[in-house]
């Protein structure tokens, strides 16, 4: 199918309600003809494409919280210790914030591999996930960061942890009424590092053809499950080689229960290519994803292991 | 549809605009105030060609609504010069060859110049990351990074 | 045809790297562009209702829930159009009557108050096909068994140069037979024999395309457009729709890039058709980028044949080619790649026996047009590859190869024409040197692998044996003088060529010196078109001639106020003075008011105005059968470009180095403007050898976005490219000069294809050499697991 764009947007209505519950109970009377606005930057393509045809766009930037960015050192239960990142912070704004690059690191590699500065300016991580795209470059740095979304709905609020919160290609758990208001990092082990290794077809911007991201961390004796004496374990997700961001379970429980190396590495990045389930498209065959994944997990985590010696 | 009033900073000058919620700053800015400075490429924030400044920030124009811009302050390649006189990233352009058709350069100025009010002394790694997003078919770039590092080294000059 | 001129030394400001004319205006955004003009509150919209398949009859279209809509002004299909429209070949409707031959074809067109709602009412129209089957291959349109896509081909009327063949798809057959190859075969040494299928690509420029029509009460239309042919655009209109030429103005500003797909006539017709029907109403249509990518022109794709031989000392002996070109589904323009690419089919060697077949072949694809190069980049991407392969199968070094074999001046061309002085053997050397051929420095990285790889290239100025150009030079009061040309600036700097060449043709700085623009075909003298690499040279001729005739004007009638000789008097940075009595005066004034006599008793002169023109008058045909005549065309462009690259055997991605190119470009008027084209071109042509191909499903394509049709960013060029400027003049060129616009981007994906085998020793086939193709080639080879 040969995809022609409109010229312009399609006729829709602006609302822009003064708090979440209006926005909530906007969005829920009118499912199904309504959709949150933060960025806009999927949004906007996908109505001039012709996909999506809401009747409402609903403003939910400069709602309660969406536009903090902070890191507690310590908390408690109440305010948990970690980075919130509200849902109206743009992607410069986390990429540049001084605590991200001191505790999130690859939080603010994975925002800086996205489209372009001024794209950046307006897209968010909160948009980036709910767009649920398998491809979302910054899903990866979350889904190993732990994220835990902060939603509000008709009911109020409550937390989903973004591991469970993809169904499918563009699909979520969210409800009608439902807009998600910040993403938050637990407090990272003290120590950890990660890296997101992007395979575009230009150097920089593009979607990814393949997407690896690889976050180890350290942890005690105490804390460890496996025999090995190397004290670290690590994450993985892999972007753009399944219907949703993949986590391959069985690469991590590799990873954590061997000594890490070179060689473990390398067995775990091929387990990392059979987890995943890439389609042949206009950006790259399944035969090369496989490849990739294989090859970028390796070299990831070759990456991460030697930023966790330093 | 319902026509929203919006009140922006355009340059220097405050202007009060009736716009449609379909309407994107890009449009406002050319079909409601006749700044055709900036350009459309390809109106899907790809090319960088609608590029202004939104509060300080480069974002594209193409992609942001211009109901959303209510109160907002926005720079565009007709408010760089000042009084007749180049921004030192308008001269530098110029004086570099990095101009051939012209198309592209109202947006890679407005990029240019939010990276070195960002950061006054880039590298050229950073300078090539920093127009990543705006897409140029007849100068090859080189040009165009080599007249940001001349404008940046201008700019601390006359900040010295 | 000596250029008077180039006998004294060059005056400037030729050969100076003057400032662009135009960038002061463009770096304000103040630089018009045609979407940029403003029409008031009366001005419609156009959009236009396109075909959603490759192949079908049309069975109905119903317009009437459009029509009905509130704002919409005028709705029309091909019904209201009989006429037929075409450069070279009349085989296209403004809208499709009977049928659709690509996805994207115009079906209807439909003008509103807005945008918005001629969107909306171009969706309400509902069209009825009968889908056809289609032809998505050109060796295959070529064959008796495909179906007929234009089966009145043979009652289409054609130029005399080009040879369709009825009862086929094949638009325009062009042979050569130079020699004997079949003889000439047994003597090779060795032979090698490629095919390469390469893709299409579009020109993507950032400007997409835009015309606004407006036909008068009176029958005059007025199209503002960006536009490269003003003049062409002009006279293909009015013969298709039936206006008289002089009845059709084309106003053109600046254009925000063009390369090729902004020349002839694409969806302008459109515009004007529509605003026939709302006589005095300004009609915009705007094409979005999705449409730009293939609704316009597109660059063909072709699958060429190559075959070549060479005997034991390296000296090619024999070329046998087959080219089919993927012309898509109207080739008006596109047969003309047909003819341009076999008549040049030898590459630039000299190779004494050459058979060529060269089919412009219909299918259902999108319309195949001129793009820089013009069939050149998609010939020499296969034939310098096996250039190369011939050179390793003898175990010579590829520079050393070229360098036996490439064209010098007298050698006999595949045309049977003469090569005039060329610096292509220079060209070469200075490539190899400045990417210090031989030497391979160790790679950044375990995982890359380092290559070189180099090619050259030749391209003569494809057009009609009398495309013309001609200028005009008018002297006002205050100094200043305006130069008035009818060629396009495009960013390739035409204009501040013509700046420098009428400066220097009178005498005057060049910073008194205007160019009329927009060019406005009721006000700018005529060119051809702004193709072909063609201005420097042929308009270049014209201003200079324009400028000598202003020239002589003040001179005679200063002379003949002084009482002297006119050869005695000089014009020197805006001042006429004379050698002999060494009095001066300015031009400021007397080139309007004259000079008056002494006493009272009369006035001697009157407004100066310079005209000049030139049509190159010796170019022949070229026989039919064998493709041999006296002088095919005008004259060659030539150079070379290196390059060096990294392999990244993880990935497979390509790094391009560094750069190198050198061409002969006869004299640099502007050296600068001229480096900045080399530069351009060859981030074109790498853009185009790693990112760039248009898919093509079963006709559908595949990538119409930016999302996923990719170009060089910022982020994906070279540190280093270095331009070197080689000066053979060419003898009818102003000062010796001759273009580089399209040569700037045609050798770059055979240079990096040859750099890759350097690399890893594997022939990756055709382009684009994305990471994907290298990697898997390397797996499939072996090389990484």
């Amino acid at each position: 199918m040969t995809i022609n764009a409109h010229p312009e947007l399609p006729d829709f209505e602006y609302i822009r309600p003064v708090s979440l519950s209006e926005a909530s109970r906007f969005l829920a009377e009118h499912a199904g003809e309504a959709r949150p606005l933060l960025g806009g930057t999927d949004v906007f393509v996908r109505m001039r494409d012709g996909f999506w045809r809401d009747k409402y766009l609903v403003d939910v930037k400069n709602l309660d919280g969406t536009s903090e960015l902070k890191f507690r050192e310590t908390g408690d239960e109440k305010s948990p210790a970690g980075l919130t990142v509200g849902a109206a912070v743009n992607m410069n704004r986390v990429m540049l914030d001084k605590k991200v690059c001191e505790r999130y690191l690859l939080l603010s590699e994975a925002c800086r591999s996205v489209a372009s500065y001024q794209l950046r300016t307006r897209a968010t991580i909160a948009g980036n996930i709910c767009n649920a795209s398998p491809a979302g470059d910054t899903i990866g740095a979350c889904l190993v960061l732990k994220a835990v979304l902060k939603i509000h709905g008709v009911n109020g609020y409550r937390e989903e942890p973004l591991s469970t919160f993809f169904r499918g290609p563009g699909k979520t758990i969210l409800q009608p009424g439902d807009i998600v208001t910040a993403v938050f990092f637990p407090s990272p082990p003290l120590k950890s590092a990660g890296t997101y290794i992007k395979l575009g077809r230009n150097t920089w911007s593009d979607l990814s053809i393949v997407g690896v991201t690889a976050y180890g961390y350290s942890v005690s004796k105490e804390q460890s499950t496996s025999q090995k004496s190397d004290g670290f374990n690590f994450r993985l997700a892999l972007a753009s080689v399944a219907p949703v961001p993949l986590i391959p379970e069985a690469a991590q429980e590799f990873l954590g229960e061997n000594e890490s190396g070179p060689e473990v590495f390398k067995e775990a990045a091929q387990m990392a290519a059979d987890a995943c389930t890439p389609i042949d498209d206009v950006r790259g065959s399944a035969r090369y994803r496989k490849a990739m994944v294989r090859n970028l997990t390796e070299r990831a985590l070759l990456i991460t292991w030697e930023k966790l010696n330093r | 549809m319902a026509n929203h009033r919006i009140t922006i900073k355009l340059n220097d000058e405050f202007e009060m605009v009736d716009v449609p919620a379909n309407m994107t700053l890009l449009q406002m800015l050319r079909d409601k105030l006749a700044r055709t400075g900036t350009k459309n490429g390809c109106n899907a924030g790809e090319c960088g060609a609608c590029t202004v400044l939104l509060n300080g920030e480069p974002v594209n124009s193409c992609m942001v609504l211009a109901v959303e811009c209510d109160g907002a302050e926005v720079i565009t390649v007709e408010g760089l010069a000042k009084d007749g006189v180049l921004d030192p990233i308008q001269q530098a352009i110029m004086d570099h060859g990095g101009v051939q058709c012209g198309f592209c350069t109202p947006g890679i100025l407005i990029s240019a110049k939010a990276l070195l009010d960002r950061d006054s002394n880039p590298s050229e790694e950073t300078i090539r990351e920093a127009l990543v997003g705006n897409l140029c078919r007849c100068t090859g770039y080189l040009r165009i990074i080599d007249a940001v590092k001349d404008a940046a080294s201008r700019q601390q000059a006359l900040t010295n | 045809m000596i250029n008077e001129v180039a006998k004294f030394p060059i005056p400037h400001p030729v050969g100076d790297s003057v400032p662009r004319v135009d960038a002061r205006e463009k770096v304000l955004g103040s630089a018009l562009f045609a979407d940029d003009l403003q029409f008031g509150p009366g001005l419609l919209y156009a959009r236009i209702k396109r075909s959603d398949r490759p192949h079908a009859l049309i069975k109905k279209i119903d317009t009437s829930k459009a029509a009905a809509l509130p704002g919409v002004k005028a709705v029309v299909t091909g019904e209201d159009y009989a006429g037929m429209m075409g450069l070279y070949l009349r085989d296209r409707h403004i809208f499709c009557r009977d049928r659709v031959r690509y996805v994207g074809d115009p079906v209807a067109g439909v003008a509103a108050a807005s945008e918005e709602i001629a969107e909306n009412a171009v969706d309400l129209i509902e069209v009825e096909y009968e889908d056809l089957p289609g032809i998505f291959d050109p060796e295959y349109g070529a064959t008796p068994d495909a179906p007929l896509l234009h089966p009145d081909l043979g009652n289409y009327e054609v130029a005399n140069f080009i040879f369709p063949q009825p009862g086929t798809n094949i638009s325009n057959h062009f042979r050569i037979r130079k020699g004997d190859v079949e003889s000439a075969w047994s003597e090779c040494a060795v032979i090698v024999e490629r095919k390469y299928r390469i893709p299409h690509v579009q020109h993507v420029p950032i400007e997409p395309h835009v015309a606004t029509a407006r036909v008068e009460e009176n029958g005059k239309v007025i199209l503002w457009g960006s536009s490269q042919s003003p003049f062409a655009q002009r006279s293909l209109i009015a013969k298709t729709l039936g206006f008289s030429p002089s009845d059709v103005q084309v106003i053109a500003p600046y254009v925000g890039g063009g390369f090729g797909c902004k020349a002839g006539v694409s969806m302008e017709a459109l515009a004007v058709a529509i605003a026939m029907k709302l006589k005095g109403r300004p009609i915009k249509l705007r094409l979005t980028r999705e449409e730009e990518f293939f609704t316009a022109f597109v660059r063909q794709g072709v699958v060429a044949y190559f075959k070549m031989g060479c005997d034991a000392d390296g000296r090619l002996l024999a070329m046998e080619n087959r080219f089919y070109w993927d012309g898509g589904a109207y080739t008006e323009y596109g047969v003309n790649i047909t003819r341009a690419s076999g008549y040049s089919s030898s590459g630039p060697y000299n190779v004494p026996n050459v058979k060529t077949d060269s089919y412009c072949v219909y299918t259902n694809h999108p319309v195949g047009g001129p793009m820089r190069g013009f069939g050149m980049p998609e010939m020499h991407a296969g034939l310098e590859q096996c250039i190369d392969e011939l050179a390793h199968a003898i175990k010579m070094d590829p520079v050393d190869f070229r360098k036996i074999n490439c064209i010098k001046a007298g050698d006999t061309l595949v045309t049977g024409m003469k090569m005039h002085p060329t610096g292509l053997s220079e060209c070469l050397v200075k490539a190899a040197q400045a990417i210090n051929w031989g030497r391979k420095d160790p790679p950044s990285a375990p995982h890359k692998r380092r290559g070189k790889g180099l090619a050259l290239m030749w391209k003569a100025p494809a057009m009609p044996p009398n495309a013309g150009s001609s200028a005009k030079i008018a002297l006002n009061e205050d100094g200043t003088v305006t130069v008035s040309v009818g060629g396009q600036e495009l960013g390739q700097g035409s204009f501040t060529i013509a700046a420098q060449i009428a400066a220097a043709s009178l005498g005057v700085p060049a910073d008194w010196v205007r160019v009329a623009t927009p060019i406005d075909t009721n006000y700018s003298p005529y060119e051809w078109q702004t193709v072909a690499s063609r201005l420097t040279w042929s308009m270049g001729n014209a201003v200079a001639a324009a400028g000598r005739d202003a020239r002589k004007q003040i001179l005679d009638m200063v002379a003949k106020a002084w009482q002297e000789n006119p050869d005695d008097l000089d014009i020197i940075d805006g001042k006429v003075i004379s050698y002999k009595s060494e009095e001066t005066i300015s031009l400021k004034n007397i080139v309007i008011y004259g000079i008056p006599l002494p006493d009272d008793q009369g006035w001697i002169g009157g407004p100066v105005l310079g005209r000049g023109n030139f049509m190159p008058s010796y170019v022949t045909g070229l026989d039919p059968e064998t493709g041999q005549g006296q002088r095919a065309v005008v004259h060659y462009t030539v150079g070379a470009q290196a390059v060096e690259i990294e392999v990244d055997t993880i990935t497979g991605k390509i790094d391009v180095l560094r750069g190198v190119a050198a061409f002969d470009v006869g004299k640099a008027i502007n050296p600068d403007m001229v480096k900045a084209q080399m530069e351009g071109g060859f981030v074109q042509g790498l853009s185009t050898a790693l990112f760039e191909s248009l898919n093509l499903k079963e006709g559908f394509p595949q990538n119409t976005s930016f999302v996923d049709y990719r170009i060089a960013t910022s982020s994906d060029v070279p540190r280093d490219i270095q331009a070197i400027i080689v000066e053979v003049p060419q003898d009818d060129g102003p000062w010796g000069a001759r273009g580089i616009g399209e040569h700037a981007m045609v050798p770059t994906i055979p240079a990096i294809a040859n750099a890759i085998y350097d690399a890893i020793g594997i022939r990756v086939g055709a382009p684009p050499y994305t990471s994907e193709k290298v990697f898997l080639a390397m797996q499939d080879a072996g090389l990484v697991k």
